[in-house]
């Protein structure tokens, strides 16, 4: 029973690292535009359709669709920030107006897949020698280790990036201040694009991680990891990257762990409720700071 | 106390007077249209024998109308609207088929039940803005993911429940119709009513609405159940007309992006806004999903996007924002 319990913890970090992935892209969008991307999810499944046709298509692994999924996506987020969000600051309530405009991205994405790949489950086929490694009794897969570790590089690179380069200064920066920031000659307009492929990117690459780790995917499942996405960012506190890495291990562990007890939705009820649970007692989340808003 | 520069005190008995009769001559403008449409409706059956296309029409004038209640008098946006359509269903197929109770109460059943599912949600109106949005969202799903883990034999698991002896297709026809007529009437005395006039107080400013002594929480309660409780029904009624509880229909969350679009391209916050736009798109909606279901969504995603870009305001709405003129007429 303690293995089980220890798996489940272990399992718990791994899937939580890969939603802290996740939760960090909402986050920089949401931070520097006050953008909710509900399309998240369709571009995580997207990131892992290019991961799947560049395997099959020209036998490419995912070590080099990993660095090649980010350029491609950022570009594509950089390009799509102008086509639709300048013209959302005009309207009534912006926020929830890009909830909903991205909702319209979401489904539009999620068409557009089903569309091109049909509905069927695709997968990554890896060959990686041995499957499973045995550390002290626990049996760990070895592509999760591996997605684990990239993953940590990434979040590495991502905070090297925010917190030690002009760029990253800057974006964070507009999360604090977005006024303050173009008094100081700033280009706002061009930061919010970057930031935009940015967490697009991001998306992408958690898509190619999250399609070695999953067995399948689907053009059905991009809600699913958005709704993941904002429970994490929920519980971390809604624009705050590091707030949502936390948030995730959170809801990581707590989801893992109750499989080993519970059937697998009650596991995710359950992993749902600790976001309610949260609003009553911290409605800013664990790392908010502005009330609410 | 529409005119932003109110003239000296002596002047503004008239021009109460003023807005009282313009506030009158909306609403029965309003009040004939919803009349006309609902006669309409009523006749459809005795023309032709394919209500089909009129009952969807009414449904979704439902629907939208009750997510107006929601956006456009209080300013929520609710992601998980969908959930008060599903219980509604739910309660209907579980109350008729495995309790074995007649229709009308299964129906009755199907309202109770939505108004304790909008009860048992309500302290999320606590949030504001997306966070409501967002968690509104995973509370959805929560119950979904309850309801789908409840024993097989209490809720059909995945196929669903079947309500083969209740088919009436007239007589849900009509149901429907009792319920657009009820949500358009409540939606017509929010407009006049003090509790309309609060909540639209508290959506533009609730710090301001509670200093002039409006109670902020009780009002917004009204409103969300009021919203939650025509969907629930609409939802039962649904159940009934085509004889099943469908799981993956249920709780689809493209019920929640219809009733936002239709609403939305009418133009949330006006009365006569989310009827219109459900009248303007239904019929292709209709038309493209028999044939191409899958180019039917993308579509549905880019009138989304495309209203949030070009005509956040939907078409009301935007057509009084350019002739100001109208708002004598148009509520």
């Amino acid at each position: 029973m303690t293995t089980l319990v220890i798996q489940g913890l272990l399992n718990g970090i791994i899937l939580g690292v890969l939603y802290g992935l996740i939760g960090v892209g909402l986050n920089v969008i949401f931070g520097v535009l006050r953008v909710v991307n509900f399309a998240h999810g369709e571009f995580l499944v997207l990131g892992a359709y290019f991961a799947f046709v560049l395997m099959t298509a020209l036998g490419i692994g995912p070590m080099v669709s990993l660095p090649l999924a980010f350029i491609v996506f950022f570009a594509v987020g950089y390009a799509l920030y102008f086509v639709l969000i300048p013209r959302l600051s005009k309207s009534d309530d912006p926020e929830t107006s890009s909830l909903l405009l991205m909702f319209g991205v979401s489904i539009m994405l999620g068409a557009i897949m089903l569309l091109v790949f049909e509905a069927d489950a695709r997968s990554l086929q890896l060959d990686i020698e041995p499957v499973f490694l045995m550390l002290g009794g626990l049996l760990i897969p070895t592509v999760r280790l591996i997605a684990l570790l990239i993953a940590l590089v990434m979040i590495a690179l991502l905070a090297y990036f925010l917190y030690k380069t002009q760029v990253g200064k800057a974006l964070r920066a507009i999360i604090m201040n977005r006024d303050a920031v173009r008094i100081v000659g700033i280009n706002a307009e061009r930061l919010s694009a970057v930031a935009f492929g940015l967490g697009i990117g991001l998306a992408a690459v958690t898509g190619v991680l999250v399609a070695m780790v999953f067995p399948s995917f689907s053009p059905f499942m991009g809600n699913d990891y958005t709704l993941i996405g904002f429970i994490v960012i929920v519980l971390g506190g809604l624009g705050h990257p590091i707030g949502a890495l936390v948030g995730a291990l959170l809801f990581g562990i707590t989801e893992q762990v109750s499989v080993v007890f519970f059937n697998p939705s009650i596991a995710t009820m359950l992993g749902f409720g600790l976001m309610v649970g949260m609003i009553f007692i911290k409605p800013t989340g664990l790392f908010g700071r502005q009330a609410l808003r | 106390m529409n005119s932003p520069h109110d003239p000296p005190v002596a002047q503004t008995g008239d021009h109460r007077g003023q807005d009282m009769r313009a506030d009158q001559l909306r609403t029965q403008i309003a009040m004939a249209i919803f009349a006309v449409l609902t006669i309409a409706m009523a006749v459809v059956p005795s023309v032709t024998g394919n209500v089909s296309l009129a009952f969807y029409l009414m449904l979704w004038v439902t629907m939208a109308s009750a997510m107006n209640i929601c956006v456009g008098f209080t300013g929520y946006m609710p992601f998980g609207f969908v959930v008060f359509y599903g219980v509604g269903a739910y309660a209907t197929g579980i109350c008729y088929r495995i309790l074995d109770w007649p229709i009308l109460p299964s129906l009755i059943a199907a309202g109770v039940v939505g108004v304790m599912i909008s009860l048992l949600l309500a302290p999320t109106l606590r949030l504001k803005g997306v966070y409501f949005g967002i968690v509104s969202l995973a509370l959805a799903t929560i119950v979904r993911l309850f309801i789908a883990n409840l024993p097989d034999d209490f809720t059909g698991g995945s196929i669903g429940l079947i309500l083969a002896k209740a088919n009436n297709p007239t007589h849900s026809y009509y149901a429907m119709l009792v319920v657009m007529a009820a949500t358009l009437a409540t939606v017509l005395w929010l407009s006049t009513s003090s509790l309309g006039k609060a909540l639209k107080a508290i959506r533009d400013d609730d710090g301001a609405a509670a200093c002039i002594g409006i109670h902020v929480p009780n009002t917004r309660l009204k409103a969300w159940v009021l919203a939650a409780l025509f969907p629930a029904l609409a939802g039962g009624i649904e159940a009934w007309y085509t004889n099943v509880v469908d799981p993956e229909y249920a709780f689809n969350v493209l019920v929640t992006a219809k009733s936002i679009i239709y609403g939305m391209a009418g133009g949330f916050g006006t009365i006569l806004g989310p009827v219109i736009g459900t009248l303007a798109l239904l019929g292709v909606d209709h038309l493209i999903w028999q044939k191409f279901p899958v180019i039917n969504l993308l579509l549905l995603g880019l009138v989304i996007v495309l209203l949030m870009l070009f005509m956040p305001r939907g078409i009301v709405g935007t057509l009084l924002k350019r002739k100001p003129q109208l708002r004598r007429y148009i509520a």
